[in-house]
């Protein structure tokens, strides 16, 4: 048989093979250090190189180039996780055919090895494979005019600062608050020291307790909704709104916020938020519309227990060990 | 002593592993004893059969695991479970669906027997995937597998009234791989076609769907689910412990509770219709049915759920944020049932769509939730989603929108009668890139027109039985400005919002808007073709007594008047593909050239290094 066309059997086969047979394998609910999908990448260069060193095949350049630009192709679409957007795509298959290219004009040799079978399908002396490729050509050409030109509508992109800077002072409830110097009243003791006490059963024996019970209180009353059970910002009303709700488990919210900043963000809401945040669109309530100033503190407190971060402070070190569970 | 062999579920695909056999006292009367045995052989001689089932004892407290369980329960649970377990936490009289008490030993969602306490596995899968449509999250990607056992086994101390050691009055079967107990008429067994497909469970043979729809009939389904499964057939439903219940709603399959995160999985329907949900009105049904029929009638069941792409982070469909409203040559039909509007509620994307339909409006799917930012708030919204389409007319130089919704039960009360608007930012060209007024009903700088449609349907209690011809509307329209929740006033001018066409039937309302794209009012947006405006919802359940800001809504969406087809979409294909096959025969041409000039010596080919 065909030496080539050997190969080019033990590629796509093998592919086939790879993907619906081994790939699944490779892709447990629980990835391990072993079974993950780039070991199985891996796996798959790693056979097609040691198949071809076996079989002594070595295929022509054009055949070599298709391999390495389609491999890539597949790394990019298949293998590599999450889906990356497809501009970015199209950016990543741009570098990887641009190093394709590279690979196959290294040196004169292998550019002319490479372009040999184009000029001889250009020239007919392929005469089946002009056929296809001089039929099948215009006819993508046709359908991709009729697929640019064929009017589609895509939401706008919105951008929107997370974390606008906050004003030197807010006013809540009839009283102004230094932002800056302003601390929270029941933080009275060492977070940490209330790891593992129970909310209700010590709320009776730690007066923080009491506080983060109270707090934990107002939380799933008011605010689990969006923020969520497990403050992970993925309530049962959290899909509908836009933007999503802040997850508090994740590093960049209340772990690098200081207390105050939170205080300022509860109390004045969605509509308290400069332009650049998009007020009209935030469904955060401006608490101090439901809640007392103490309450609005105990939530915050809580919010801090729950998740195991500590407040932003300054002068002291910053936000310094995380629990995030 | 009799042997008992403790049957438990593993994974979805039930395959049956023995553990550890368990003893047990033989203290239970006579004829008890005898059918006990009877199953103990026949549990001996299926032993070596795969999908065999057993009577067994329920799986008792791990007490070794109580101080961990402890820790997570006071932590993650207690906040809605409440403190004993009842059910009473903080969270719970603002849940509409409320949180699990413990105490009876109720469990809605198991593989045993109606009345049966849950298998661990059960509880288990309920912690890790969540009860979806309720408040309860999904913990199996937030707490560690050894956090939740602990916690499973936990609850089950929080078990008052029965106890999972009581090893002689308890006894679970399971009725999903087993034979049951008495009533049955056989396990559920594996499901009569080949396999689903993919994570939408599509390729249910039709002839499956229309036994089950059959079955559905005969057994009086749409009693308590309604004649198209929305869940409109019994308003006056009460659970064990008195709290109003409805039935689910079928086209609504990602609110399943038992979805475990597969919701178009038939499954979770079949598994119902075997188990019953302990505390609710809904029994089991194998009695009346074979484990075949049951699989049959999940297939109906399952059928009516549209496809949509679930989000794996909020288990629920992703929102369909550009509405598209299609251009119409002449004037729109301005009828419901007009094949001009008929598409399909699965997204195009999942099940293509059929020729018939290929050029009509899309049916758009609009998240919402309760309207719990301003004002007074509302927990616990009626209506978790609309159905937005979209045709305007050059011509008529207008606008429809046809909305609709699952509601199960009408207001019948003149004070409170339901409705649903759509809001548009007033000043469309007062507003600045990405700006809009606040969603609830706008801001004092910028100001927002809502379209609201108030409706009381004629002839209507909520507890007729199913009428397939539905419900005319009796609609009045009003429109609003708004500049803030609290300060709103109907427009002055003489109103330009139409209601052309409206019905609801078997559960779901259906209010076709219509508005000429220009108006002379001031406060009137005025609405431009080929360009994002914003558009939002909202919707009130008079049923609930809901008015003014206690409501439910959405959040900003965007819409677009589609242009017309170009022309040129005819024309220029062929003549770029011409200009193509010109190129190629250049290229040809060149090729063939310069071989010939090698050929004749004229040109030197490139030299390779030697």
């Amino acid at each position: 048989m065909n030496k080539n066309l050997v190969s080019f059997l033990v590629f796509v086969v093998g592919l086939a093979v790879f993907h619906n047979a081994i790939f699944p394998i490779f892709t447990p609910k629980e990835v391990g250090w072993i079974l993950n999908r780039y070991v199985y990448f891996l796996l798959f260069v790693a056979y097609l190189i040691i198949t071809h060193l076996l079989l002594r095949l070595s295929p022509p350049v054009s055949l070599k180039g298709l391999f390495v630009w389609s491999v890539g192709f597949y790394f990019y679409d298949y293998v590599l996780y999450p889906h990356i957007p497809w501009t970015l795509f199209i950016t990543y298959m741009v570098m990887w055919s641009i190093g394709t290219f590279l690979y196959i004009s290294q040196d004169p040799e292998t550019f002319r090895e490479f372009r040999a079978p184009i000029v001889k399908t250009i020239i007919g002396e392929y005469k089946l494979a002009r056929i296809v490729v001089f039929t099948a050509l215009p006819i993508l050409v046709g359908f991709a005019t009729y697929n640019t030109i064929y009017p589609s509508f895509q939401e706008p992109v919105e951008l929107r600062t997370v974390h606008p800077a906050p004003p030197a002072t807010t006013k809540v409830h009839g009283k102004t608050y230094p932002l800056e110097s302003t601390n929270n009243p029941f933080r009275i003791d060492e977070q940490d020291n209330y790891k593992d006490s129970f909310p209700f059963l010590d709320a009776d024996k730690h007066e923080y307790m009491k506080y983060v019970t109270e707090g934990g209180t107002i939380f799933f009353q008011n605010c689990h909704y969006c923020h969520g059970d497990q403050l992970n910002g993925l309530g049962m009303f959290s899909h509908v709104f836009n933007p999503t709700p802040a997850n508090f488990i994740d590093p960049g919210t209340i772990a690098m916020l200081q207390e105050a900043f939170l205080f300022w963000r509860v109390s004045k809401g969605g509509p308290g938020l400069p332009n650049e945040s998009t007020p009209w669109s935030s469904a955060m309530p401006p608490w101090e519309e439901h809640l007392k100033t103490e309450e609005i503190w105990k939530v915050i407190l809580f919010e801090y227990w729950y998740t195991g971060w500590h407040p932003r402070t300054f002068g002291t070190e910053g936000s310094t060990s995380g629990g995030g569970e | 002593m009799v042997q008992k062999v403790l049957p438990q579920v593993v994974g979805n695909n039930l395959n049956l592993t023995v553990t550890k056999p368990k003893h047990m006292e033989m203290t239970m009367t006579n004829n008890n004893y005898i059918k006990r045995l009877f199953m103990f052989f026949l549990a001996v001689a299926l032993f070596a059969a795969p999908g065999a089932v057993f009577a067994g004892v329920p799986d008792g407290v791990k007490k070794d695991l109580l101080e961990k369980g402890k820790k997570v329960y006071f932590k993650r649970c207690v906040w809605c479970h409440g403190v004993e377990g009842g059910g009473d936490g903080p969270s719970a009289e603002r849940l509409y669906t409320r949180p699990r008490n413990f105490i009876q030993g109720t469990f809605k969602i198991r593989t045993t027997d109606s009345g049966e306490l849950p298998m661990e596995s059960d509880l288990i899968k309920t912690v890790k995937n969540g009860l979806q449509g309720s408040a309860m999250p999904a913990w199996g990607e937030f707490l560690s597998e050894d956090e939740i056992v602990a916690v499973v086994n936990f609850v089950k101390t929080l078990v008052q009234d029965r106890s999972f050691d009581d090893t002689e009055d308890e006894e679970v079967n399971n009725v999903i791989t087993g034979i049951a107990a008495d009533n049955g008429k056989g396990p559920l067994g594996d499901a009569p076609w080949a396999a689903t497909k993919g994570p939408y469970h599509l390729g249910v043979p039709q002839e499956h769907i229309d036994a089950g729809k059959e079955l559905f009939i005969k057994n009086k389904c749409m009693e308590c689910h309604g004649g198209e499964g929305r869940g409109d057939g019994n308003p006056t439903m009460k659970d064990d412990w008195g709290f109003p219940i409805v039935a689910a709603n079928w086209q609504e399959c990602w609110n399943f509770r038992g979805a475990r995160r597969d919701p178009f999985n038939p499954f979770n329907v079949a598994r119902t219709i075997s188990t019953g949900l302990n505390g609710s009105p809904m029994p089991n049904f194998r009695e009346q049915m074979t484990g075949k029929e049951r699989w049959q009638v999940a297939a109906f069941v399952n059928s009516l759920c549209p496809r949509k792409k679930i989000d794996p982070l909020t288990n629920k469909p992703v929102p369909d944020f550009l509405i598209q409203s299609v251009y119409t040559e002449g004037p729109v039909v301005p009828k419901i049932d007009d094949p001009s509007w008929q598409s399909s509620y699965t997204d195009h994307r999942i099940v293509p769509l059929s020729e018939e339909t290929i050029e009509n409006p899309m049916r758009h799917y609009i998240a919402m939730a309760g309207q719990i930012t301003r004002g007074k708030r509302n927990f616990d919204p009626k209506t978790d989603n609309l159905w937005v389409s979209s045709r305007w007319s050059a011509e008529e130089n207008a606008v429809y929108y046809l909305v609709e919704f699952d509601n199960r039960f009408l207001s019948t009360d003149p004070e409170y009668p339901d409705a649903v608007a759509i809001q548009w930012p007033g000043q469309l060209q007062d507003l600045f890139g990405a700006e809009k007024p606040y969603f609830i009903y706008g801001d004092s700088k910028k100001p927002v027109d809502v379209w609201k449609a108030n409706f009381l349907a004629k002839d209507y209690n909520a507890t007729n039985p199913p009428n397939e011809k539905g419900y005319q509307l009796d609609v009045t329209v009003q429109e609003f400005k708004g500049n803030g929740f609290d300060a709103i006033s109907e427009k002055e001018s003489e109103g330009k919002v139409e209601v052309v066409d409206s019905i609801f039937h078997q559960g779901r309302v259906k209010v076709m808007f219509k508005r000429s794209l220009t108006t002379e009012g001031a406060d009137d947006v005025q609405i431009p073709s080929e360009q994002f405006i914003p558009v939002s919802f909202m919707q009130w359940a008079g049923w609930d007594k809901e008015h003014d800001e206690h409501m439910a809504i959405s959040t900003w969406y965007y819409t677009i008047l589609k242009p017309a087809l170009p022309a040129s979409l005819y024309y220029m294909p062929p003549i770029i593909a011409a200009v193509f096959i010109c190129f190629q025969g250049w290229l040809v041409w060149m090729t063939k050239r310069t071989r010939k000039m090698y050929d004749e010596g004229k040109v030197q080919r490139d030299e390779l290094p030697k």
